[in-house]
């Protein structure tokens, strides 16, 4: 994917991609607990694994986090290691 | 000392007695080497994400401690002997407590001075910023 800054060359038709923003960040989320299923269940996409950066937006600070709380979560059963 | 969170999952067919009667054998432990109980929390049946020993849900409880790694390892030594257990999990919290507190102090600073200063910075920005 292009950052939406690089430059196109002329004539090419441009379009604007929607900038992703870190939900952790514009909601001002500090803390990302094992704990809060409902939160973290929106980064865990049908097949249980984690959404990618680059699909939710997450910076790397949060997504980093986010691992390790989803990573938690799995290993007390709050979250599912893989679906059928 | 320093903060643990301990989390386990009790065999769903155990009957609320049990469940207490091992919160007060692990109660007991914790408090007798010195440990120090913040909070105990009975979180209710839960439907388990996966199987765990056949099972399909279970009933959370969450200690809330100050202990060292001594105490630690004698607790958990008890929930893996425990058989009504099925799964527990230890962690840190005080070092994340600490870094959130780090964060909160760093943005009232923060506010203090734009609140004299000139323009409030939107919301986005400056979590942003906070995060660096």
């Amino acid at each position: 994917m292009r950052s939406p800054r690089e430059k196109r060359p002329p004539g090419q038709k441009q379009y604007y991609r929607r900038k992703k923003v870190c939900k952790f960040c514009v909601e001002r989320i500090d803390s990302i607990n094992y704990k809060d299923v409902k939160l973290l269940s929106q980064f865990v996409p049908e097949r249980a694994k984690i959404m990618p950066r680059r699909i939710s937006g997450v910076c790397s600070q949060h997504q980093r986090r986010l691992n390790d709380a989803i990573k938690k979560a799995r290993n007390i059963a709050l979250l599912p290691f893989a679906t059928e | 000392m320093r903060n643990y969170e301990i989390m386990f999952i009790v065999n769903p067919n155990a009957t609320d007695e049990e469940i207490d009667k091992i919160n007060g054998q692990l109660e007991a432990v914790i408090t007798g080497a010195g440990g120090e109980i913040q909070k105990i929390e009975k979180m209710g049946k839960r439907r388990l994400a996966y199987d765990v020993d056949k099972f399909r849900e279970g009933s959370y409880v969450l200690f809330a401690i100050g202990a060292n790694g001594d105490i630690i390892k004698e607790v958990e030594r008890r929930l893996r002997v425990m058989d009504a257990v099925i799964k527990y999990l230890t962690v840190r919290t005080d070092e994340d407590v600490r870094r959130f507190e780090k964060i909160r102090s760093y943005r009232q600073k923060r506010a203090a001075r734009r609140g004299s200063g000139e323009r409030p910075a939107s919301p986005a920005q400056s979590a942003e910023e906070a995060m660096q």
